[in-house]
């Protein structure tokens, strides 16, 4: 993922080292998606954490050039399952491309693209500030709380926090640090489910 | 019939396989993780094995001595076994195995798996790997075999557990005929191959219900009833066939539905030979190197029917310019074709011969005897031009070897091809009448295919007359399956199209790049000398006069038989589409050009 990640739009206000921005994806004998038609699209995939199967899944978005965003795995309600969330800005057509060849790999059991209306999605992030003035950390902490954010280490020279949110909120959140000095972000990466009962 | 005296614990009055399979009460026996291959290969009806032994794959060549059913064929080089088993399941339709040994044996195989990747072919390779104690150690011979044909297998295994291989031998089976069918990669550790268990003449059903992947889908009747009724309004429709049709054995439905609806038929390059090219709904090979009547008729059309076909890029030229006022039904199996490069008005996900099968139920009786006319105007036209052009008539010249080979084999061969510039013309001018006699690489365009290929094809299909047709360079990638040829007695018969240049690419060279012949002038050995060294037959034809009478005599002497005829060096493929342009705008032969 690593140039991909840095791609787009809000990632890159964090505070995090900034990639420069990519050149559009030429894409010959993809459909017929017209130009400036790309969106941002979530796609949760289960698969069957067999050797290699996220090797296949990764294989297909890199070898159908997907304009990756997000990239987040972890374990879903079924044992010996992944749940994998992927986000992506491209056409509808691409999307629905990528939807179909991940749908092929043997070890995925289910493809879903969700669409914003329908979804809740959510990421975490750990924020790693400087705080070797008493002060500081009290700003820090009314800031964080204001934000549902927990202080999950306290050393001498920083302290540590923990925010789940949207991704805006996660940004502001971290945007709002910024003055105190940042000494590392880690994000998670959207995670989504649709709402309610499908 | 294999009699079980090598195997340890013999079940009782179990003394053949069909004995064997039928008894109700199925007892485990111990053993080995080579013999457990060679034992599931067997349930799986596998005949022939194309293969090549080494250090990881040691133990199962030490089991196979033990199983004479499965007829060993060792090839000279892993690639040719690749070729062979994806050879011997074009023709036959059965799933063609192949075995190399870890690291080079295993790279050796993967231009093979490829190929088949490209033309949806089933293959399963079986691959030794160094002990797992060894594996992700750069222990001797290791590759990551699962990570180098991840992108060209439909799936592939590391077997971690001697219990788990029987189950994935079958899975890999089922995985590689299922749906759209492809190779699959099994990589058995040497310690595997060793280590012993409990086996049963069962398969596991629960685990191969996993794979949803190779559930063939049904075409939907909304789908089935928008497509009729496209059909009904076309003024100007085409069908499109490609190897789906042969790969679904579709070719009856293709015909009726043609008949029925009185739409004319296209047929892709793999899709030659699914249709009769003397039927008179045939219009012929579309794109780069089609005739002008069928693209003209594509850049005319208002309706494409494709069956079983992806829309490659050779096809259409420029994708936003083929077929720009048509509505397109598209059938194929999988569904990820669909919309890929043109967007499909009904997209029928099916197998071609239900999808057509469904189809032929639903349409009305058509007559679109007024654009057929039309095209075959412009067909008769070309052809005028075309018969107005001066030609060489001192080489023996592509079309006389053909008709030759047609003409002496009562049309009843099966021609393999190589890649370039004789593929083509191969394609265009041997007029293709029965199914399936028409293989070739095509996706991938692999030179070095067709030796190896034919070697599978004869094997899976022994009554048959196989010609191999190649190029003088392709020829010489794979020659040193004439061994293999020899040892086994395989007898197919070897048209060399000589003309001393990789001549596709140095036609490529005189369009595109101010005919620079940039390294395309290519020597080869003395043929005549060359087949006498591997103990067979070759030949050289220099005149046009003699083409008949090599090809009688090449048909008339037992054994393989090379013949290298030394054409015109520098004829073209007409007419031509440049990449990337539109497949109305043709490149044609002209009196200057030659």
């Amino acid at each position: 993922m690593s140039d991909q990640t840095q791609q787009g739009g809000a990632s890159q206000k964090s505070g995090t080292i900034s990639a420069p921005p990519r050149p559009p994806v030429e894409r010959p004998g993809q459909a017929d998606a017209p130009a400036g038609t790309d969106q941002t699209h979530t796609i949760v995939v289960l698969a069957y954490d067999r050797h290699g199967a996220l090797d296949r899944i990764i294989g297909v978005l890199r070898r159908r050039r997907a304009k990756l965003q997000g990239f987040a795995i972890g374990r879903n309600e079924f044992q010996g399952m992944a749940r994998i969330t992927i986000v992506m800005n491209d056409s509808e057509v691409a999307v629905e491309q990528l939807v179909e060849q991940l749908r092929k790999i043997v070890d995925v059991q289910h493809v879903e693209k969700l669409t914003s209306e329908q979804t809740v999605a959510r990421e975490l992030a750990l924020i790693k500030v400087n705080s070797n003035d008493s002060q500081y950390s009290t700003e820090i902490i009314e800031l964080a709380h204001q934000f549902g954010a927990h202080v999950v280490d306290v050393t001498q020279q920083t302290l540590t926090l923990e925010v789940t949110g949207s991704e805006e909120k996660v940004e502001k959140f971290v945007d709002s640090l910024k003055s105190f000095g940042i000494r590392e972000v880690a994000r998670t990466g959207r995670v989504a489910m649709i709402r309610g009962v499908e | 019939m294999y009699v079980a005296a090598t195997i340890t614990q013999k079940p009782e009055g179990a003394t053949t396989y069909q004995a064997h399979r039928s008894t109700e009460t199925i007892e485990a026996r111990e053993l080995s993780g080579s013999q457990i291959l060679c034992e599931a290969l067997m349930r799986e009806g596998v005949e022939l094995i194309y293969g090549y032994p080494g250090g990881a794959i040691m133990p199962f060549y030490d089991a196979l001595t033990s199983y004479p059913v499965l007829h060993h064929v060792l090839v000279r080089h892993e690639q040719a076994a690749a070729h062979a088993a994806d050879g011997y399941a074009r023709a036959t339709g059965k799933v063609g195995v192949c075995v190399a040994t870890s690291g080079p044996g295993a790279t050796n195989l993967v231009t093979g798996l490829a190929t088949a990747y490209m033309d949806s072919t089933p293959i399963v390779a079986i691959t030794g790997q160094v002990a797992r104690p060894f594996i992700g150690r750069d222990a001797f011979q290791e590759t990551d075999i699962l990570g180098v044909t991840q992108p060209i297998t439909k799936h592939n295994f590391l077997v971690q557990r001697v219990e788990d291989l029987a189950d994935i031998v079958h899975e890999a089976f089922k995985l590689a005929r299922g749906g759209r069918p492809g190779p699959v990669v099994i990589d058995v550790p040497k310690d595997v191959q060793i280590l012993k268990t409990q086996y049963r003449d069962s398969v596991s059903i629960s685990s191969i219900e996993r794979f949803r992947a190779t559930r063939a889908p049904h075409p939907s009747a909304e789908a089935i009833a928008r497509a009729t009724e496209l059909i009904k309004g076309a003024q100007r429709p085409l069908i499109m066939s490609g190897h789906g049709v042969i790969l679904a054995n579709a070719y009856a439905e293709l015909h009726a539905f043609a008949e029925k609806t009185n739409i004319p038929v296209i047929t892709t390059l793999l899709g030659l030979s699914a249709f009769p090219e003397t039927h008179p709904l045939a219009l012929g090979m579309p794109g780069m190197h089609g005739p002008a009547h069928v693209n003209r008729a594509i850049g005319e059309a208002d309706l494409i029917i494709g069956v079983g076909l992806r829309f490659d890029d050779r096809v259409t030229g420029k994708a936003s310019e083929f077929a720009p006022h048509a509505r397109f039904i598209h059938i194929d199996i999988d569904p990820s074709e669909m919309h890929k490069v043109k967007r499909a008005t009904v997209p029928i996900v099916s197998d071609a011969k239900e999808g057509l099968a469904r189809l032929i139920e639903a349409v009305e009786e058509g007559d679109n005897s007024t654009w057929i006319n039309e095209v075959r105007r412009w067909e008769a036209e070309n052809s005028e031009r075309s018969e107005s052009i001066q030609r060489n008539q001192e080489y023996p010249d592509p079309t006389s070897i053909l008709e030759a080979i047609r003409a002496e084999t009562k049309d009843e061969a099966i021609i393999v091809t190589d890649v370039g510039q004789h593929q083509m013309w191969t394609a265009r001018h041997y007029t293709w009448t029965r199914p399936n006699s028409h293989i070739t690489s095509g996706g991938l365009g692999t030179m070095g295919f067709a030796l190896p290929a034919a070697m599978g094809v004869k094997m899976g299909i022994p009554d048959a007359t196989v010609w191999v047709v190649a190029g003088d360079g392709g020829i010489q990638m794979n020659i040193q399956e004439l061994a293999t040829l020899k040892q086994e007695g395989i007898t197919v018969k070897v048209a060399i199209m000589n003309n001393g240049y990789l001549g596709m690419v140095r036609q490529w060279q005189h369009f595109f790049h101010n005919g620079n012949y940039s390294e395309t002038p290519i020597t080869g050995p003395d043929y005549i000398k060359l087949a006498d060294a591997y103990g067979l037959t070759g030949m050289r034809v220099t005149k046009r006069e003699d083409v008949e009478a090599a090809v009688l005599k090449a048909m008339n002497t037992e054994g393989t038989v090379l013949i290298d005829f030394v054409i015109e060096s520098e004829a073209n493929v007409y007419p031509m589409v440049a990449p990337g342009s539109a497949i109305t705008n043709m490149i044609e032969e002209s009196p200057n050009h030659e």
